[in-house]
C-alpha cells in the first residue's frame, strides 16, 4: 500500500542509491581483479567484517590480469568462475557477462567434441590443445592448456588460452610462400633445362647445313674459282667468311650453353704450369705480334682445369687481339693472395683467396662500359676490325662464377685493359 | 696388291657423295657399298665371310637406329670384329664425345672437315690406322 504513495522523487532518491552502490561494487570488482587490494571490509549486520581474498596474492593476479593469454577458470560443471579481461576481449564479450557462463558456448560447434575430451582428461592430467573459439561467427585458432586445481571449496579448472590466429597466419603465409617457391624453382628448373636443350640441339642441328654450307662453296670455290669472275669469287669469299663466323658462333653458344651443366670435375691446378701451357698454344700469335708476356708467381686452385684454362685464353687473346695501332703488346699477368672474395681486400699471405691480374696496353674500353663488356654477344668493336663472337668475356664470367668468384674489369680508352680475377683457393 | 676395304656408316647423302668422290681417286682401295646406320653395318658385317671383313670401319656419330657409340661399343665387344680399327667422326665432335669414343676403343675422332682437301687429309690419316 505504501508503495503506491511513493513519489518520484522516492523512485530517484532509490534509484541513485541504487546506482552508487553499483558504481561503489563494480570499482571493488575491478580493484580486486586488478590486484590493488588484498582484503576488503564491509559493513555487516554485525559490524564491519573482514574478507580477505583466498589465493591473495598481489602479484599473480596483476600478472595473470596483464598477460596476453586469456585465463579462465572452471568448476566441475564446466561454468566459468573466473576470467581476466583479455579472455573477454577475445570472445568479445563483456566480462561481467562471462562469469557463470558455461564455456562450451565459446568453441567453435564443430570443436566441441575435442574440446569435451580435453576436459574430461584435465581432471587427472595437465594437457594441452587446439582449437578454434567461436563468437557471433568470429573464429579465433587457440590453444588451451589445462590444469586441475585443488581450491578449498572443491576442484577447478584453469585454462590458459593462447590465441594462434598470428601464428598460424604465419603457418599459412610460410607454407603458401614455400609453395609458390617450389613452384617457381619447378619452373625455373623446367626453363633452364629447355634452355639448354635448345642451345644445345640449335647447335648441334645448326652445324649440319652450316657445313654443308661452308663445304660446298669451299668446293665450289676449289673447283671453279679459277672460272669465277672476279666478283663472283669475292662473293663466295663473303659466304666462307660469314659461314666461318657462325660457325664459331654456334660453338661458342654450345659451350657457353654447357656450363649450365652440373658435371663440374674438380682437381688441384698449377696454374703457373697452366698458363705455360697457354703460352705456348699462343706462340705464333705473340711472335706475330712481337708480344712481350710476363707472367708472375701463380697459385695453385682446386678448379675445374678445362675451364679455367678457359677464361685466362678468352681474356689473353682478347689482350693479344685488342692491340693498339703501332704498339707491339705487353701482358703482365700476376697474382696474390687475399683476405675476402673482395677487391677492396687486402693482401694476406695466408688467405683463402687469390686475386689474379691481368693487364695490358691495349686499346682498353671506355670507362662506362666496364661492365657490359661480360655479356653475352657484347662487342666494343667493330668486328671487321677486330673478330670474334661476343661470347669469350661471357663464358669467362660464367666459369670463374661458376667457381665461387669474382671478375672485373677496369680500362681506358687507348690506355690498356686490367682484369681482375678473385677464386677461392678451395671449393667447397 | 692389297686393296683396302673401307665400309662407312653415313647417313647424310652428301658426305656419303664425298666419299665416292674421293674413292675415285683412289685405286688402292676397295669398294665397298656404303651403310646407312649402325644396325645395317653390323647386319652387313655378320653376313660377311671373315676375309671378306673390311680393313676399317668409319662411323658417322648422328645416325639413326645405332649411333656411332653405340655401333662401335658392339663391334669393340665382338671378337670377331674387335680388331678392326674404326673411327668416329662428326659434324660436332667435342671433347665430350673424343673421351667417351677412345673410351670405348675407337682409334680415331675427327671432325668432319670443311673442303675437299681437309677431306682427303682425314681420309688418309683414318688409312694410317690400317697400315700398322
Amino acid at each position: 500500500m505504501e508503495a503506491r504513495h511513493r513519489s518520484i522523487q522516492d523512485y530517484e532518491y532509490e534509484l541513485e542509491l541504487l546506482r552508487s552502490q553499483l558504481e561503489e561494487a563494480n570499482e571493488t570488482i575491478e580493484a580486486i581483479r586488478t590486484g590493488q587490494i588484498d582484503a576488503i571490509v564491509v559493513q555487516g549486520d554485525n559490524g564491519h567484517q573482514l574478507y580477505t581474498l583466498k589465493s591473495a596474492d598481489h602479484t599473480y593476479r596483476v600478472f595473470i590480469e596483464k598477460m596476453t593469454e586469456g585465463a579462465v577458470t572452471l568448476n566441475n560443471q564446466g561454468l566459468i568462475l573466473y576470467c581476466n579481461s583479455r579472455f573477454a576481449s577475445m570472445v568479445n564479450t563483456p566480462l561481467s557477462y562471462i562469469i557463470g557462463m558455461d564455456f562450451e558456448q565459446f568453441i567453435a560447434a564443430d570443436q566441441l567434441s575435442s574440446y569435451k575430451e580435453l576436459f574430461g582428461k584435465a581432471w587427472t592430467e595437465d594437457c594441452k590443445g587446439e582449437l578454434s573459439l567461436e563468437n557471433e561467427n568470429q573464429f579465433m585458432p587457440v590453444q588451451l592448456s589445462l590444469t586441475a586445481l585443488e581450491l578449498d571449496e572443491g576442484k577447478a579448472l584453469s585454462i590458459i588460452v593462447t590465441d594462434l590466429t598470428r601464428q598460424k597466419n604465419n603457418e599459412q603465409q610460410l607454407r603458401d610462400n614455400n609453395e609458390q617457391l617450389a613452384k617457381m624453382n619447378e619452373a625455373l628448373e623446367l626453363s633452364n633445362n629447355d634452355l639448354q636443350q635448345f642451345a644445345s640441339v640449335a647447335s648441334h642441328d645448326l652445324q649440319e647445313p652450316l657445313r654443308k654450307i661452308m663445304v660446298f662453296s669451299n668446293i665450289l670455290k676449289e673447283k671453279y674459282g679459277k672460272e669465277l669472275s672476279e666478283d663472283s669469287n669475292h662473293y663466295l669469299n663473303k659466304i666462307i667468311d660469314s659461314s666461318g663466323r657462325m660457325k664459331a658462333l654456334i660453338i661458342d653458344i654450345l659451350n657457353y650453353s654447357r656450363l649450365s651443366e652440373n658435371n663440374t670435375l674438380l682437381q688441384p691446378v698449377d696454374l703457373n704450369e697452366l698458363m705455360h701451357e697457354l703460352l705456348e698454344d699462343f706462340e705464333l700469335s705473340i711472335r706475330d705480334k712481337k708480344a712481350t708476356i710476363q707472367v708472375g708467381k701463380l697459385p695453385f686452385l682446386h678448379v675445374n682445369r678445362g675451364q679455367i684454362r678457359q677464361v685466362f685464353q678468352n681474356i689473353i687473346s682478347n689482350a693479344l687481339k685488342f692491340q693498339r695501332p703501332g704498339v707491339d703488346p705487353v701482358i703482365i699477368i700476376n697474382s696474390k693472395l687475399v683476405k675476402s672474395l673482395s677487391f677492396d681486400s687486402e693482401e694476406d699471405p695466408n688467405g683463402a683467396y687469390a686475386l689474379i691480374s691481368i693487364r695490358d696496353n691495349g686499346i682498353g674500353f671506355k670507362e662506362k662500359f666496364a661492365t657490359d663488356i661480360f655479356a653475352l654477344f657484347e662487342r666494343l668493336n667493330p668486328k671487321d676490325k677486330f673478330e670474334g663472337t661476343g661470347i669469350g668475356l661471357a663464358i669467362a664470367k660464367k666459369i670463374v662464377e661458376k667457381h665461387h668468384g669474382i671478375i672485373k674489369a677496369t680500362g681506358k680508352e687507348m690506355g690498356g685493359s686490367h682484369f681482375m680475377i678473385i677464386l677461392p683457393l678451395n671449393q667447397q | 696388291m692389297h686393296f683396302t676395304k673401307i665400309l662407312l656408316a653415313e647417313d647424310d647423302s652428301d658426305d656419303q657423295k664425298l666419299f665416292l668422290d674421293f674413292l675415285d681417286n683412289r685405286d688402292d682401295l676397295f669398294i665397298l657399298p656404303i651403310v646407312e646406320n649402325g644396325a645395317r653395318l653390323l647386319e652387313v658385317m655378320d653376313s660377311m665371310p671373315p676375309e671378306e671383313l673390311p680393313d676399317l670401319i668409319i662411323l658417322d656419330q648422328n645416325m639413326p637406329q645405332k649411333n656411332g657409340l653405340q655401333t662401335l661399343d658392339e663391334l669393340k665387344s665382338n671378337p670377331a670384329y674387335h680388331s678392326i680399327p674404326v673411327v668416329i667422326y662428326s659434324t660436332y665432335a667435342d671433347a665430350m664425345l673424343t673421351k667417351k669414343a677412345m673410351e670405348k676403343g675407337a682409334d680415331m675422332v675427327a671432325m668432319k672437315p670443311l673442303n675437299q682437301q681437309g677431306y682427303h687429309e682425314m681420309m688418309d690419316t683414318f688409312l694410317q690406322l690400317c697400315q700398322k
